[in-house]
């Protein structure tokens, strides 16, 4: 039998080899996706988030625990695909305008992934128009911006004034975070939400999706 | 008049030019460049600390030698002496003299990197994210703390930024002693296969800074009871009452 701790454990680790090795091995003696999802790796990424709030663990230990959760979760991908299960929300994630760093935003990617997020990500210095268009194409239900310089940090308002007048507004939550964004910020632009770092910002898209399935 | 001034050591040289042309005494606190990159809430903390050391008897004001810097300035508060400010998202601003130059330049220059005195001889970025796990941002350092396939992924992953950027920016203020500077950022540029360009620097905003000539289009000026909080238009930062 499959140990699911040492799945947990391979996350917690960043140890990309054995978490993909454990999840493979699990499938092979029948051990459900989504049970493999929810017993072991969506609590060690909790795990995860938990440490790097109380700085036990840094950004490069987050990149890693991403890095092992993304592998665990490719051969999982077909089967949750074949069951028809539904990801957790549909997320279109990218730097706004101006703007060119990517670390953060790379890692709320991940995590959101990790998380079992359907997750597109547009990069950097992404102006508003796209950002609209992908919405359109993958009819996502969350939006997240970053920004880390204050002074392209108005891009997001513009971005959040595109989604609107192209009547898209309704149907994103839109989440920002960066170092340029402050919660008055957030507020003052019309955001829905603030993540104040990479854990915390999975936890809102987390609490909007929760929030959408039972509204 | 006699005012605690409060710098980046970013700025030292610029700041130092300034003071030693000032018609006042300036007592001075540097801290350290490492505050960029640990994110606006710590900056802050460690900046309230250093303004917390006026003296209301001594100084007349304290004046800082930053810009809101990813909002490292965002809520600090004059608790008993005046705290004057610049008006400035980055301090690329206060080394182009002007926030709206910076602006310009920012704009019509996609994927610019910038380079000063300041920032060669005391600035680096990403090395802080390896320095808070306990490590050093060289490979092989990743690699004796991570392991070799980690240690790889990682220095990749932090390196990454690098291929979104196109230019390097060398600011010369006059300062410099000789051309090092500009040739270690020359070959920076070249090392990462980026464009060049110097532009010259002004000093302008500094010298105001420390002899009191405080214009509010360009500086704020926070009374004791007030803080500095962002303000998301030209004025870049603004005044808000504690109570």
């Amino acid at each position: 039998m499959v140990d699911l701790q040492q799945l947990h454990e391979a996350i917690l680790n960043g140890d990309a080899k054995t978490a993909a090795a454990v999840a493979q091995a699990a499938l092979a003696q029948n051990v459900p996706a989504l049970e493999l999802i929810q017993t072991a790796m969506v609590p060690a990424m909790d795990e995860v988030g938990r440490r790097f709030e109380c700085q036990d663990y840094f950004v490069p230990e987050l990149l890693l625990s991403a890095r092992a959760m993304k592998a665990a979760l490719e051969p999982l991908r077909p089967l949750l695909a074949a069951s028809g299960a539904q990801p957790a929300g549909k997320v279109v994630i990218g730097t706004v305008q101006g703007d060119l760093h990517d670390i953060g935003k790379n890692l709320v990617a991940a995590l959101l992934e990790g998380g079992g997020f359907e997750v597109t990500d547009l990069g950097v210095d992404v102006a508003p128009e796209k950002f609209v268009e992908t919405v359109q194409k993958t009819n996502a239900n969350i939006v997240c911006l970053s920004a880390l310089l204050t002074v392209t940090m108005l891009s997001m308002k513009t971005t959040i004034d595109g989604l609107r007048a192209a009547g898209l507004r309704e149907q994103v939550t839109v989440l920002v975070g960066g170092a340029a964004v402050t919660r008055q910020f957030a507020e003052e632009i019309g955001a829905d939400g603030y993540g104040e770092n990479a854990s915390a910002a999975v936890a809102l898209a987390r609490a909007c999706a929760k929030a959408a399935t039972v509204g | 008049m006699r005012c605690l001034l409060i710098g980046c050591e970013v700025l030292l040289r610029e700041l130092a030019d300034a003071i030693a042309r000032a018609p006042h005494t300036i007592d001075v606190d540097f801290l350290p460049k490492g505050l960029h990159d640990v994110g606006g809430v710590r900056m802050r903390q460690a900046l309230q600390t250093a303004i917390d050391q006026a003296d209301p008897a001594r100084h007349e004001a304290v004046l800082l030698g930053y810009a809101l810097c990813g909002n490292g300035l965002h809520g600090l508060e004059a608790r008993r002496v005046t705290l004057v400010a610049p008006r400035a998202h980055d301090c690329i601003a206060l080394l182009m003299g002007s926030r709206q130059r910076y602006d310009e330049y920012f704009h019509a220059h996609e994927g610019v990197y910038f380079r000063s005195t300041g920032w060669l001889e005391r600035g680096r970025d990403v090395e802080q994210l390896a320095r808070d796990a306990g490590t050093d941002f060289t490979l092989a350092d990743l690699i004796r703390k991570y392991g070799e396939d980690n240690g790889r992924y990682l220095y990749d992953e932090l390196r990454r930024y690098e291929k979104n950027y196109r230019q390097l920016t060398f600011i010369e203020t006059g300062l410099e002693p000789d051309g090092r500077f500009e040739q270690e950022a020359r070959a920076e540029a070249a090392e990462k296969h980026w464009q060049f360009e110097k532009i010259g620097g002004d000093l302008g905003l500094f010298r105001k800074l420390v002899a009191g000539e405080w214009d509010p289009a360009d500086f704020l000026v926070v009374e004791p009871g007030g803080r500095i909080v962002a303000s998301y238009d030209d004025g870049v930062i603004k005044a808000e009452r504690m109570d």
